[in-house]
């Protein structure tokens, strides 16, 4: 083979490489994306029973109705709509009501999300990213979530207040 | 005093930093050799000053003084010691401190083992290695400073996130940084060869044991954080397509790119132009992976806070050195002398089609893992791009890639004979075909995928060992001569094998977990029993139990396998008061390659408690290969040809000598 | 000072290890070259070819392009020879003496806190505290009760101290083995009432209510339980009872009683136009951040919510309950919780009439 053979052997075969990877991944990109939800998304998009998605928001407190064999319902809410959820399966340790939440799933014929997986936010102050824009935008979202206290800034705020109503009086009735 | 001495400390291993970077270079354009040395006792100063640093950090953290921010939010006097210790990297700015110290060892390492470079070389490698090592620094003190305090301390920490606090956090994360980080020498001599504007085949096998180390650090990590999620998050599963999992998995497929590359490069000075690319890109990759981490622009399962600014200035850090480093490329690559080029039958060809599908896997895992932010971006959609993707792209690129594993170590360097190698690879075809014929009629009416799968591990298993028999002569040569020639044979050549080896048993591991993994998820109460592959798994008992800082639901299972006995396997669920959280310890019990799998839900008002139990058989393939993989690395490592440190040619003559 | 002494010794440190090596002219020391690699790949081939892995004519080949790149690296060793120029090195060593010290000042002074000194655990715990002794004291207290839990004397000691610390859930506990191994007292009921009411945030629950009612059963004229019951009325919303409770304690009340101008703040309030909520909690209220304050209204809202569970006859508690729920925009638990006060209410026209009217000042029809 000459120099120039050898040369467009290697960047034929580049180029064959490449092209195949390039099929691969718009054939993935059409088949196996899913995408990110809101209960208010929802309902306005009307989207269809039975096609995938993610839904984020809160557990709407109260909500949370365990039944036989692991089956557990919920209803997300993010402000301004809510969407029952329905799952089957061990909840992840940090799923709390009030707290965020994105499932994974679709919705069944009559409007319930059916989730297959269920993601929970991973401590107090992180909560997931899709959730955070969502209820920012809805107004729902509170700037001290996660924002960095000044520790030297003076003595905490008289949170305890409440609990000490009834003692305050002890003094002046004895 | 501590903690301001350990601060003073790391400003001054900034200050020191600066001058290592502007010093060296000037006396390499000057031709200074006293200018030039600067780089090496300032790199060596520089890591004195850091070490100080983060062991001052560590020392706040055992001591427990919540003066300072990081450790109170990130400790509690209760805390048994050990984490207490981890937990200075279990946190962002801990973990950032980690990081810094890591870059400044590697910068230790090459000023104090670098005496086989030439003066140049070496003065614009610290140089280099000195502008990422200011950046950081800057970013620690400017964004994430773990020295700040807090005037009126309080009496007691916020704890560690209780999913962080676990012995895999103590090696996992060191690990991988060891790698991220390592790969930055191999990107400070990219871009000393650009600005030096000269590269040759002596370059390659200077940065390839630096390369080498990096990598076998980075196997080790992300093998290690993959079984520390298999264990610690609760639901079995050892590898999410998780951004940040991908973060790691980039560099390192970039990175064996590059081992096999600069392998190229040193033997037949060829690929010199994409050797110097695929070096910038492994580290940029690196840089990606923290910027990926600490900026939380993804939702990932990952816990560290997320802030912002901290996002703002690594994406600078990111831009100024990626960006910066390509149009140095772009720039100045031209300049650099062609190598030479070669057929594409050879062992040159083998690599650079390993080259070819491995940079081109890393390819397909960057957009699945970048496209959704992209788009969210340009059109404000969010989506999310999990498993489905990445097996539909990732796997069938890694399939052709193994296929023409085997052949590469058999094909001659220059002129290959294809025909040859094939017919020197026939044994282990045979085993293949028989692996493949056994599985089938063993699960027939299964999957055709998971034999197939399995009999191209076993061809790239059993390649790897006949190319060690056709170098030994094991089968043709009385057995001392085999021996004797076994023993002759370069340590890379083993390490190679190993590490080959490796890729096939991790390979038999995945698809053995996923195709018969097997799994019961249900509510138990106690004295109920239940029956997993072949396993019989009795609930005795639920006990509640005190630990040093949280309270644990701990139950029972009794194991037997065909009405005998095994063991007792006892999975548990642990609050912690101080954050009001809780985890899930599961319970593994090991039975050859294979494990059961248990770990608990919630439990019920009735006394009944949720459950999943998994057999998964031969899980455990799937680390033991990484494991190999880097054991492989190391045999390599300890070639004398590899060796840090001036050559020595009268050592050499003497293993000349015993080889005859 | 020492702190300084040490920064300066690190300061020291870190210039040293840039004058260092500009100190040494002699020779520069042992530099590695390209050459030498490829002598060491030449010695390679030779044993590779020793060791039979390779042909000796593919060594041959391979030798004579090794010997090409080492020919090659000579040329290039023939650059420029390395020099030292003594000026150059005067200048780094001045941005080293200069330089280094000044840009570490001026970097740690704006982030560092030289001030202040190292906090370690262990060395806090050494250190008197101020509320040490009494937390310490409590704890030798109820080491001793947990040995001799019959000594009812320790518990009365200990109670209104716990009560003081903010435990309240072990006051109560407290009061309660006061009252069974010291016997039956009007004060231990009220006490034991005001510990519940305190455990609950201040609101008066239909517990801590039975308790003043018991204290006042066995002492007529027991003065913190009447006057807690007056409050149980007005946070019910039956701000007429309240006001008579307190006024009938005024009146029988010495001048001089301590106690007076509580009662009578308290009797100012209620007559006026009576909030639903008294105004020392709202005043506690208003220091506290929304989180907080959201939190005890919806904490004082269910509470009031699983009492009215408990005993649905309180109509003024009905009508709170739905007032609360709007005010904090449920309306959905305001529907239920008005359907929920219909059923309870609904065997007694009197009081369904009450409800009725009461709804309709709220505005909900139905």
């Amino acid at each position: 083979m000459t120099r120039k053979q050898r040369r467009l052997t290697i960047i034929g075969g580049s180029l064959g490489v490449l092209a195949v990877a390039a099929a691969l991944v718009l054939n993935a990109m059409r088949d196996s994306i899913v995408f990110f939800s809101t209960p208010s998304m929802v309902a306005e998009k009307h989207v269809q029973p039975g096609k995938r998605f993610r839904l984020g928001g809160l557990v709407q407190p109260g909500s949370l109705v365990r039944g036989d064999n692991l089956a557990v319902t919920f209803s997300v809410a993010d402000g301004s709509a809510t969407l029952p959820v329905a799952y089957k399966g061990i909840l992840p340790d940090l799923f709390r009501e009030g707290q965020g939440v994105v499932a994974e799933g679709a919705l069944d014929p009559s409007g319930v999300f059916k989730a297959d997986t269920v993601l929970a936010k991973h401590d107090e102050t992180y909560m997931p990213r899709e959730v955070a824009d969502a209820l920012k935008k809805q107004g729902h979202w509170k700037d001290d979530y996660g924002a960095k206290p000044d520790y030297n800034a003076g003595a905490e705020g008289g949170s305890r207040a409440a609990q000490t109503v009834a003692p305050a009086k002890q003094g002046s009735l004895q | 005093m501590i903690a301001e001495s350990g601060h003073y400390a790391l400003v001054l291993a900034l200050a020191l930093a600066l001058i290592q970077s502007t010093l060296p270079i000037l006396g390499a354009r000057w031709r200074d050799f006293a200018l030039m040395n600067v780089a090496r006792s300032a790199a060596l100063a520089q890591l004195l000053f850091v070490a100080a640093s983060f062991a001052a950090l560590v020392t706040l953290h055992a001591t427990s003084d919540f003066s300072v921010v990081n450790v109170f939010e990130n400790s509690h006097s209760l805390k048994p010691m050990i984490y207490k210790i981890t937990g200075v990297w279990g946190n962002h700015e801990g973990s950032m401190l980690l990081w810094v110290f890591i870059l400044a060892l590697f910068g230790g390492l090459v000023a104090a083992f670098g005496n086989n470079l030439p003066l140049s070389l070496r003065a614009h490698v610290l140089a280099v290695q000195a502008w990422i090592a200011s950046a950081f620094y800057l970013f620690i003190l400017i964004t994430s400073n773990p020295f700040l305090r807090i005037a009126n301390p309080p009496i007691e920490g916020r704890d560690l996130n209780p999913v962080l606090q676990d012995i895999g956090l103590a090696v996992h994360p060191p690990m991988l940084y060891l790698g991220y980080v390592g790969f930055s020498i191999s990107f400070s001599f990219a871009v000393a060869a650009l600005i030096e504007g000269r590269i040759d085949a002596a370059w390659a096998r200077w940065v390839r044991p630096w390369t080498l180390v990096a990598w076998i650090f980075l196997t080790l990590g992300i093998a290690m954080g993959s079984y520390w999620a298999y264990y610690e998050l609760g639901w079995g599963g050892w590898w999410f397509w998780d951004p940040v999992e991908n973060a790691s998995l980039m560099p390192w497929l970039a990175g064996t790119a590059l081992l096999h590359s600069a392998v190229v490069m040193e033997k037949r000075n060829a690929l010199k132009i994409w050797t110097i690319l695929l070096s910038i890109l492994t580290f940029s990759l690196s840089l990606l992976g923290t910027f990926l981490v600490r900026s939380g622009v993804l939702t990932s399962v990952h816990a560290f806070a997320t802030d912002p600014t901290r996002g703002v200035f690594i994406l600078l850090i990111l831009c100024v050195f990626i960006g910066g480093s390509l149009t140095l490329y772009a720039w100045r690559a031209s300049a650099l002398k062609q190598g030479g080029l070669f057929a594409p039958i050879s062992r040159e060809g083998a690599l650079v089609l390993n080259n070819l599908f491995l940079t081109t896997a890393c390819a397909t895992v960057f957009i699945g893992t970048l496209y959704p932010l992209a788009l969210e971006v340009l059109t404000g959609d969010k989506i999310s791009v999990g498993a489905p993707f990445f097996n539909l792209t990732f796997a069938p690129l890694f399939v052709p890639l193994l296929i023409a594993l085997p052949f590469g170590p058999l094909l001659a360097w220059k002129r290959g004979d294809l025909l040859g190698a094939a017919q020197r690879l026939s044994a282990a075809g045979i085993a293949a075909l028989i692996a493949i014929a056994v599985l089938w009629a063993w699960t027939r009416g299964g999957s055709a995928f998971a034999p197939l799968a399995i009999g191209l591990a076993v061809f790239v298993v059993a390649g790897a060992l006949s190319d060690l028999a056709e170098r030994t002569g094991v089968f043709r040569m009385p057995f001392g001569t085999a021996m004797r020639r076994s023993r002759g044979l370069p340590r890379s050549t083993w390490g190679t094998a190993f590490a080959h080896a490796g890729v096939g048993i991790a390979l038999i591991g995945i698809v053995c977990e996923t195709t018969w993994n097997s799994e019961y998820i249900g509510s138990m109460k106690p004295n109920d029993t239940t029956e997993i592959a072949g396993y019989e798994l009795k609930l005795a008992g639920v006990t509640q139990r005190q630990g040093p800082n949280f309270r644990e639901t701990v139950a029972q299972f009794a194991v037997s396998l065909d009405g005998k006995p095994l063991s007792t396997m006892m999975p548990s669920k642990r609050n912690f008061t101080t954050r009001a959280s809780s985890t899930t310890e599961a319970a593994l019990l090991t039975r050859g390659a294979s494990q059961l799998y248990i770990s608990l839900g919630e439990a019920a008002a009735d006394g009944a408690i949720a459950v999943r139990i998994y057999h998964k058989p031969l899980v455990l393939l799937i680390w033991f290969g990484p494991v190999l993989m880097a054991f492989g690395g190391m045999l390599s490592l300890s070639d004398r040809r590899l060796r840090v440190g001036a050559p020595k040619p009268a050592k050499a003559m003497r293993g000349l000598q015993a080889a005859e | 000072m020492m702190l300084w002494f040490v920064f300066a010794l690190m300061t020291a440190a870190a210039v040293f290890a840039v004058l260092w090596p500009l100190s040494r002219h002699g020779r520069l020391q042992k530099d590695g070259s390209e050459a030498a690699v490829y002598k060491d790949q030449l010695t390679e081939i030779d044993r590779d070819v020793a060791a039979g892995l390779i042909a000796s004519s593919e060594a041959a080949a391979a030798r004579v392009e090794i010997s090409r790149r080492l020919l090659a690296a000579a040329d290039n060793q023939r650059d420029r020879p390395f020099v030292s120029s003594i000026s150059l090195r005067r200048s780094a060593a001045v941005i080293a003496l200069v330089g280094l010290p000044i840009a570490a000042i001026a970097l740690y002074l704006p982030l560092g806190s030289p001030w202040l000194g190292d906090f370690p655990l262990a060395q806090r715990a050494r250190a008197p505290e101020v509320t040490q002794p009494l937390d310490s004291l409590v704890a030798q207290v109820e080491q001793h009760l947990e040995k001799n839990p019959t000594d009812g004397r320790g518990w009365n000691v200990l109670a209104p101290v716990l009560a003081r610390l903010g435990r309240y859930d072990e006051a109560v506990r407290a009061y309660r083995s006061s009252i069974t191994y010291n016997g039956d007292s009007a004060e231990r009921r009220a006490d034991l009432g005001e510990a519940l009411a305190a455990a609950a945030s201040g609101v008066i629950t239909a517990e801590a209510k039975a308790e003043f009612e018991r204290a006042l059963a066995l002492n007529a004229d027991q003065v913190k339980a009447s006057y807690f019951l007056g409050v149980a009325a007005e946070q019910d919303g039956r701000a007429a009872e309240a006001a008579s409770i307190w006024r009938a304690m005024l009146a029988k009340a010495p001048t001089d009683a301590p106690w007076r101008p509580l009662v009578q703040a308290a009797l100012a309030r209620v007559d006026g136009s009576a909030p639903a909520l008294s105004d020392d909690i709202v005043a506690a209220a208003k220091d506290m951040n929304d989180t907080d304050r959201g939190a005890m209204i919806r904490g004082m809202v269910e509470r009031l919510a699983s009492r009215l569970k408990q005993n649905g006859d309180d109509v003024e508690g009905w009508l709170r309950l739905v007032r609360a729920y709007i005010v904090m925009g449920d309306r959905d638990k305001a529907k239920s919780a008005l359907t929920d006060a219909r059923q309870a209410v609904a065997y007694d026209a009197e009081r369904l009439r009450q409800l009725n009217e009461g709804l309709k000042n709220l505005g909900l029809n139905g």
